[in-house]
């Protein structure tokens, strides 16, 4: 199958098929507690200083001392807005009294820990267990993420380490129990692990250095060999996350080195991540792919593309230092290059498995219409969604019958927090299809071409 | 003029930058030892009395260089005294495009000078890589300072007389400079001093003297004329002569605040024929303090403090050298940094990734350990790095605690890789701290409440606080540099005002009246 020889009309009209159905049956399950969250959303993506101030607030609230503290920091952050709505301005004079400040740090405590629970499933794997089993058995698989503090010492990187050993035990035991999910288990090359646990460079080695990828990746490999070893052992899928661009070359670099390795040739399945934001993706998924062919390891790496949680420290980082932002500052250019890359990614099956992770609807009708165009299986290509954004979505893709996996990030609320700040900014952000979804944006303007 | 800019540093995250910085040093080192002359007016002395080497190995020369004396001294200043007359009178327009060519040559050559760095001072790739970038801006900054300043200020006109301001040189500027940022703190001085319309008498450090070359090179290249300009490599003895020297209208000084001191002492002396008074210009030591609050995310913190602490083996006054930790995270933190100190790879400042190099000569090392060995009694090193490579001037980066508060350590600026850590009972209690050090250069906080920032902002002496990030790196036009206190005097580097510093200002009104005519 090559993009090129299919007909684009056909492909679109497929395409607005697929996303009408999608829509259509996410609106029919929109939960009442998601649309109240989604209006507190709304207020911050509309004023930009209430938004920082908000962020800050949730990011800094499980290091406070007690209620009366976090209201002290409310009060401090509300105190530094040009203008605050009404109704804050008026719940600030509760914060002159103690007895006020600590009923509005509870108020504050308690919209953190809702809002923390819509995107963290549970404080561990075992934990977590309960509501992995409720979305395989309405036809969703998972792929677990351990939230963690920034990893600066050894014993921290090796603790995350023992962390993930024990989460993967778990998985494994909690997956053996699970109904057969034919759509979720198989495709045209074979089996596909339940257990799906999603791990990350920079928690595995506090020795990354932008300047010195082979460092970062050496240590990072003693650790993450050991994971692999048990993956393998428990039929476990192991994928390694992509985070900031400073980190990549030591990504790809430790992923490369292990499964290319003797130990690694027959298992365990893994994969790695593309960042579709990237300017320089198109060369990157070249060499990916240029390496997955080569490899005679089975089973084929699974690669995930997305479009890339950092944009705003990626952006920041390069005017900082004056550089070129090394991703795309048009949205319409970021999602022809994701589109594009989507087309290149199935086309280069067998050699990888495909997981297309989005919350554009277009980007994802896109990927599932070009795979039924092209006359491939519907199980030959996965879709993946993040927990607490991609919620409705992912009902609707495993009610079209496709594969969806959630991601879900584990954790203490300390540990989640910089994640919850990145959600937090993406579904807040003008540029966020989410939030162009939300505000009413017609269904054939979000499923037109980028 | 195009408005200044900050010239980017490397992407050292892509690989073909890093390959081209690792070919500049293969191709510098074909040329070792090079070969540093007194330069006065343009006639070349001889270059021996001076040997700097490499820190990391001793063995590698790389320069030598002559050794200035009182008769050097003294011609230098002669020349340039005479010179400095007619550089004063071109146009700033044609001064500051002198300076802009400086920079855009240094901007061309800036691997290999990169390199140069890498050799003489251990400067590792990304500290050498942007004390190139500062010696661009520092050029680029003042070129443009030096416009606005001929503009002249606006003053008050009445009718029937017209009123003007303009600044000139001074004169002759000593410029005495250090090591440490051995492209950047020379270029800023001379190219402010140079920018305002004065002749100037550079000397270098002795550890870096072919660094100072390569940037006399340039400006002489660009246009600067070379009696206007002169190097005088050379010892303190030297530096003391031309503080001395009754030529000499205006010292601008970074280094030790022993030497600082001593400067203005001997600067304030008026001796028989010498007809005005030196205004000096330093730039001293700190013992700079970061606050970490019981709200501040060791996450963040860590990382910061480390940079700030080690980045350079601590070999910059910005450096942050005593942390003063909130009760509540204290024993947090100091695990967390000990592990993190743990991890720095102590070696060659050539290899990529390599945290801590050396430092710059025997005496340092010999001191930084002095000063350990003594927290060590005194206290308790909560860690030291492990071990060292055996040739060069190598020290394990190390984190004291629990040391009486009349500590040396707590007190003298060491300029190497030791920090240490102090408990305290709350913020207020570290601006105490902060408040009871004659020091003042930079300071750090990492707390998130806004009013908490407002508080200590309000109330520390320092001259730079930096607030949840690092504490080193300012940046030309962004973070204008200098302390307070025994940190130093004067205007900030970098900033607004400073050209200022290096002129006199002369101001001119004219009666416009004649028989009650008035002529605007």
């Amino acid at each position: 199958m090559t993009p090129t020889t299919i007909d684009r009309r056909v492909l679109e009209a497929e395409l607005n098929a697929v996303g009408q159905r999608l829509a259509g049956a996410s609106r029919a399950v929109q939960h009442p507690v998601r649309a109240l969250d989604e209006r507190a959303m709304r207020l911050a993506s509309r004023d930009r200083e209430l938004r920082a101030a908000l962020f800050r607030l949730v990011d800094v609230t499980p290091a406070t001392r007690g209620l009366d503290d976090l209201g002290h920091h409310l009060a401090g952050l509300i105190g530094e807005l040009d203008e605050a709505p009404l109704a804050l301005e008026k719940a600030m004079s509760a914060a002159h009294t103690k007895a006020g400040r600590i009923a509005l740090g509870a108020a504050v405590a308690a919209g953190v820990r809702h809002m923390s629970h819509r995107f963290i499933v549970g404080t561990s794997a075992h934990e977590a267990r309960g509501e992995l089993r409720r979305m395989w058995e309405g036809g969703i698989a998972s792929t677990v993420d351990l939230l963690g503090e920034v990893t600066v010492a050894a014993a921290e990187a090796d603790a995350y380490r023992d962390r993930c050993l024990e989460a993967l035990e778990q998985l494994a035991s909690a997956c053996a129990e699970l109904p057969e999910r034919e759509v979720l288990e198989s495709d045209s090359l074979g089996p596909i692990p339940r257990a799906n646990l999603s791990v990350k460079v920079s928690a595995l080695t506090p020795l990354l250095r932008p300047e010195a990828p082979e460092r970062g990746a050496a240590d990072a490999a003693t650790r993450l060999r050991p994971l692999l070893a048990r993956a393998r052992e428990l039929g476990a899928h192991l994928h390694l996350d992509m985070e900031s661009l400073d980190t990549r070359e030591a990504t790809l670099d430790v992923m490369f080195r292990l499964l290319d390795d003797q130990e690694f040739r027959d298992g365990p399945s893994a994969g790695l991540v593309l960042q579709a934001y990237l300017r320089d993706s198109p060369a990157q998924l070249e060499r990916v792919i240029e390496w997955a062919a080569a490899s005679p390891r089975r089973p084929a790496p699974t690669i995930r593309l997305v479009k890339g949680a950092y944009w705003d420290h990626e952006v920041a980082e390069a005017r900082q230092h004056g550089w070129q932002a090394p991703v795309f500052t048009d949205k319409a250019e970021c999602d022809r290059n994701f589109e594009a890359l989507t087309a290149r990614l199935l086309e280069a099956r067998p050699d990888v498995r495909v997981a297309i992770g989005s919350h554009n609807l277009r980007s994802l009708a896109h990927a599932i219409a070009l795979n039924r165009v092209g006359g491939s299986d519907d199980r030959d290509l996965e879709l993946q969604v993040l927990r607490g954004l991609g919620d409705d979505l992912a009902e609707s893709l495993a009610a079209e019958g496709l594969r969806v996996r959630v991601y879900c990030p584990v954790g203490e609320l300390v540990a989640g927090m910089a994640y919850l700040v990145r959600r937090l900014l993406e579904n807040t952000s003008n540029e966020s299809f989410l939030s162009a979804q939300a505000s009413g944006v017609p269904l054939e303007e979000l499923l037109a071409a980028p | 003029m195009s408005p200044f800019r900050n010239e980017p540093i490397l992407e050292l995250r892509r690989s073909p930058q890093r390959e081209a910085l690792t070919d500049a040093l293969r191709a510098l080192d074909a040329t070792l030892p090079l070969g540093v002359p007194v330069l006065i007016g343009g006639d070349a002395g001889v270059e021996e009395g001076i040997e700097s080497s490499d820190p990391g190995a001793p063995d590698r020369l790389v320069a030598t260089a002559g050794a200035a004396g009182e008769t050097e001294v003294a011609a230098a200043v002669g020349a340039a005294a005479e010179a400095g007359r007619a550089w004063s009178r071109r146009p700033a327009a044609e001064r500051a495009a002198i300076l802009d060519a400086a920079a855009a040559s240094l901007r061309e050559r800036r691997l290999e000078l990169a390199a140069l760095e890498v050799r003489e001072c251990a400067k590792p790739w990304p500290e050498a890589d942007a004390d190139v970038c500062e010696a661009i801006d520092f050029l680029s900054y003042y070129a443009r300072e030096a416009l606005t300043l001929e503009s002249g200020p606006d003053l008050i006109q009445v009718a029937g007389e017209r009123n003007s301001m303009r600044h000139v040189g001074r004169g002759v500027v000593a410029v005495i400079s250090p090591w440490n940022f051995p492209l950047a703190i020379p270029a800023g001085m001379t190219a402010a001093a140079l920018a305002a319309g004065n002749a100037v008498v550079l000397k270098p450090a002795e550890q870096s003297p072919g660094c100072a070359l390569r940037l006399v090179e340039v400006l002489h290249e660009s246009g600067v004329p070379s009696d206007a300009l002169a190097l005088l490599p050379g010892y303190g003895e030297a530096g003391a002569a031309l503080v001395r020297h009754p030529g000499v209208h205006m010292i601008a000084f970074t280094g030790s605040s022993a030497v600082g001191l001593e400067i203005i002492r001997s600067a304030a002396e008026t001796p028989a024929g010498q007809g005005h008074v030196k205004r000096v210009l330093a730039e001293m030591g700190g013992k700079n303090c970061v606050i970490v609050d019981a709200d501040a995310d060791l996450d963040e913190v860590v990382p910061a403090v480390v940079r700030s602490a080690f980045a350079y083996a601590g070999q910059k006054c910005s450096a942050c050298s005593r942390v003063l930790a909130h009760e509540a995270i204290a024993d947090q933190l100091t695990e967390r940094l000990a592990g993190a100190i743990a991890t720095l790879e102590v070696g060659q400042a050539e290899r990529f990734g390599a945290d801590v190099p050396p430092v710059i000569e025997r005496e340092a090392a010999e001191r930084v350990n002095r000063y350990r060995d003594a927290a060590a009694v005194e206290g308790r090193l909560v860690t030291v790095g492990e071990e060292v490579p055996a040739e060069g001037w190598f020290c394990p980066p190390a984190l004291a605690a629990d040391l009486p508060a009349d500590a040396e350590l707590l007190r003298d600026e060491v300029f190497g890789p030791l920090l240490s850590l102090e408990r305290v009972a709350g913020v207020e209690e570290a601006c105490d701290r902060v408040e009871a050090l004659p020091f003042a250069l930079t300071g750090g906080l990492f707390a998130r409440n806004p009013d908490t920032v407002a508080a200590v902002a309000a109330r520390t002496p320092v001259g730079n606080l930096y607030v949840n990030r690092h504490i080193t790196g300012a940046m030309v036009g962004r973070q204008p540099f200098g302390g307070n206190r025994l940190s130093g005097i004067g205007e900030k580097a970098g900033g607004p005002g400073y050209l200022l510093q290096f002129t006199e200002p002369r101001v001119l009104s004219e009666n416009t009246m004649r028989h009650g005519l008035v002529v605007d």
